[in-house]
């Protein structure tokens, strides 16, 4: 018997569906492992199957010996973080809104942009600190780091705005300007609150790319150390529960971040629904 | 300024007769290009304080860059823009006494219809009580208090061209620029609103300038059309000038109902010139045109009959290819001797004379043809 085309449709959209889940679950099961690891008892290994049941390795970290202290590099890798997701903000929506404006030179501005994400990060982050010996600049985290990280995020928050621009009815800017409104004021009224979950979603990859950048850090980053940077070095070291404790809670405290972005842009596109006739 | 160029044309409308006109606006040659393609090719035009003026043209004809130029969202190259005697060619749209509607209204989506309103008295600095007791005064005029609260994106077309207009008119504007203002609406509507901006056109007494390619808005709506074409202005002058004389074969197959004819004059007499064309031999009135020069005339519809006299020196048969009925006139398409379409219109409703298929014999009066005298191109 012949099978009609929706039921055949059905079936296919079933194996996708099937198949998608297999995808998530070999995304996130890692991760998951790591998170139940991470409650072994205070013998615990770093594998299946687990020795008890503890919070012991979340103590552990919270009284952190002098070794293997990870609150001052957790504290530096979201200082960081944060000032990359600022400036990443900043920078990809002047950039974007300069490519708006279609000047000299615009798609050499393009792919210029782009070879942040292009470049390998390792070598971006060796030639970087090179030239900063060169130049006898000392390295540290919160300067020649930052400038590493920013080029790696500055062209992913670049693309977003774009995309976001890209779908921008700039006759509404127009509208504003012949109501008697400024640049400076169309933009902060209109552009601005128009285009604010591009910018959240710019200041998230800033926030996240940074947050756990390990081969740019790696030659940049001089005494004191960012997080990914320190974990790296624990597990050099020794290999305990710990290492797998305080990855559970950065990522608990990620998918916090993620989630009061995304419900925060929900209620805002709720609010300015728009429906293009 | 200026004061004399202006009084010889349009209509003898109530002027104070101490004051001389006011212009609202004056474009002086404005040319503007982008790249290799010239959009406005020397547009100059002269809007009396209170006229209602209709760009109108085919798209492409740079009617809607003229109004940016105006509003200033485009500066011209070339030439000057003067509004209310005041010269703004470099000022930016914010520090011009004009406001703008928008084709598909470029409401402002993340805000409520009264901000939205209230946009351009809150640019002015207006205290804020004020503010909102103007806006609902305005919203209650323009009969749509009750939508106060909402967002445009859950209005109606008809709603939010409403919202838009009342938005521009909120600051009483010197010059309200209408680029395609009901082109976004359902047919139904577009006549209704058509007859509102009108009424409240002449009620407010504000110069509109409204942009459109559809000629029944244009000469329906406007005291002065402007035919655009190739980034100059062909013709301008009041409806009936542009009907009855188009000065140019464009702006004649232009506007509906002409019958547009170009060949070489072969004689000359009495006023009269004898024009030989692919579709025959016709007289036309001028003088001014040399034996042997290229001119191109039309003949609206109307004004041809199947019921030829003597008087109707000018005659060719046809075949009727078809017939549409319009209630009060009945159009007849026929097919020229040169392969063009020749309309004949016959008014009334009446009983058809002429079938599909016929041929007939039809003629018009020399003085029902127009020759076209204004500089094409």
């Amino acid at each position: 018997m012949r099978l009609g085309w929706k039921l055949r449709s059905n079936l296919v959209g079933w194996v996708l569906g099937i198949l998608t889940v297999a995808f998530l679950a070999y995304q996130w099961l890692p991760i998951l492992t790591l998170g139940l690891l991470s409650f072994a008892g205070p013998t615990g290994g770093t594998t299946f199957p687990m020795n008890g049941v503890s919070f012991h390795w979340y103590e552990e970290l919270w009284q952190a010996s002098v070794m293997n202290d990870f609150k001052p590099p957790l504290l530096r890798s979201s200082l960081l973080a944060a000032a990359c997701a600022l400036t990443t903000i900043v920078l990809s929506v002047m950039a974007a809104q300069a490519m708006r404006g279609k000047f000299r030179g615009n798609s050499a501005f393009f792919y210029l942009m782009l070879l942040g994400i292009m470049a390998p990060g390792i070598l971006v982050g060796f030639g970087f600190a090179i030239m900063m010996r060169l130049l006898g600049v000392e390295l540290s985290w919160n300067t020649t780091t930052f400038l590493v990280h920013v080029s790696w995020t500055l062209p992913f928050g670049f693309l977003t705005m774009l995309a976001v621009f890209n779908r921008f009815d700039s006759r509404i800017e127009e509208a504003a300007l012949t109501l008697g409104a400024s640049r400076i004021t169309t933009f902060r009224r209109i552009t601005l609150p128009l285009i604010l979950p591009g910018v959240i979603g710019a200041g998230l990859f800033g926030f996240s790319l940074s947050y756990d950048e390990y081969p740019r850090s790696m030659f940049t980053t001089g005494p004191d150390q960012t997080l990914p940077l320190a974990v790296m070095g624990q597990l050099d070291r020794q290999l305990t529960p710990e290492i797998y404790a305080i990855g559970t809670t950065t990522t608990v405290f990620s998918l916090i971040a993620v989630l009061l972005c995304t419900s925060a842009l929900w209620a805002m596109r709720r609010s300015t629904s728009y429906r293009k006739t | 300024m200026d004061t004399l160029a202006h009084t010889a044309t349009g209509s003898p409308a109530a002027m104070p007769a101490m004051a001389p006109p006011q212009l609202d606006l004056e474009l002086r040659g404005i040319r503007k290009r982008y790249g290799d393609f010239t959009a406005v090719d020397g547009v100059s035009l002269k809007i009396r304080k209170g006229q209602f003026v209709c760009l109108l043209g085919p798209s492409g004809c740079g009617k809607t860059t003229t109004l940016r130029c105006v509003a200033g969202l485009e500066e011209p190259d070339d030439g000057g823009i003067l509004i209310g005697g005041r010269e703004v060619t470099k000022d930016p749209p914010w520090e011009r006494d004009i406001a703008m509607m928008f084709q598909d209204f470029a409401l402002f989506p993340h805000m409520s219809v009264a901000k939205n309103v209230g946009f351009g008295l809150e640019m002015l600095k207006k205290p804020k009580a004020q503010i909102a007791e103007r806006v609902q005064q305005v919203l209650k005029s323009f009969e749509i208090a009750s939508l106060a609260d909402r967002k445009p994106g859950s209005l109606s077309g008809g709603q939010r061209q409403r919202v838009a207009l009342a938005r521009a008119m909120i600051t009483e504007p010197r010059i309200l620029l209408l680029d395609e203002p009901i082109g976004a609406l359902d047919y139904s509507l577009r006549e209704t609103v058509m007859l509102e901006l009108k009424l409240l056109q002449q009620r407010t007494g504000i110069s509109f300038i409204w942009v459109t390619h559809d000629q029944n808005e244009a000469f329906s709506l406007g005291d002065l059309v402007v035919v655009m074409n190739h980034a100059r202005i062909e013709q301008q002058g009041a409806p009936e000038d542009i009907l009855q004389r188009p000065a140019t074969a464009f702006v004649a197959s232009f506007v509906q109902g002409n019958n547009v004819f170009r060949g070489r004059v072969v004689q000359a007499a009495d006023g009269l010139l004898r024009v030989e064309t692919a579709a025959g031999s016709f007289l036309v009135p001028g003088s001014a045109q040399a034996i042997g020069s290229e001119v191109s005339f039309s003949v609206r519809a109307e004004n041809i009959t199947d019921l030829t006299g003597e008087h109707h020196l000018n005659q060719l048969t046809a075949r009727c290819t078809t017939v549409e009925y319009f209630g009060s006139v009945r159009r007849h398409i026929f097919e020229r001797p040169d392969g063009e379409l020749l309309k004949y219109d016959q008014f009334g409703a009446y009983a058809a004379r002429i079938a599909a298929g016929q041929v007939a014999v039809l003629g018009w009066r020399p003085q029902d043809t127009v020759l076209h005298t204004g500089a094409a191109g």
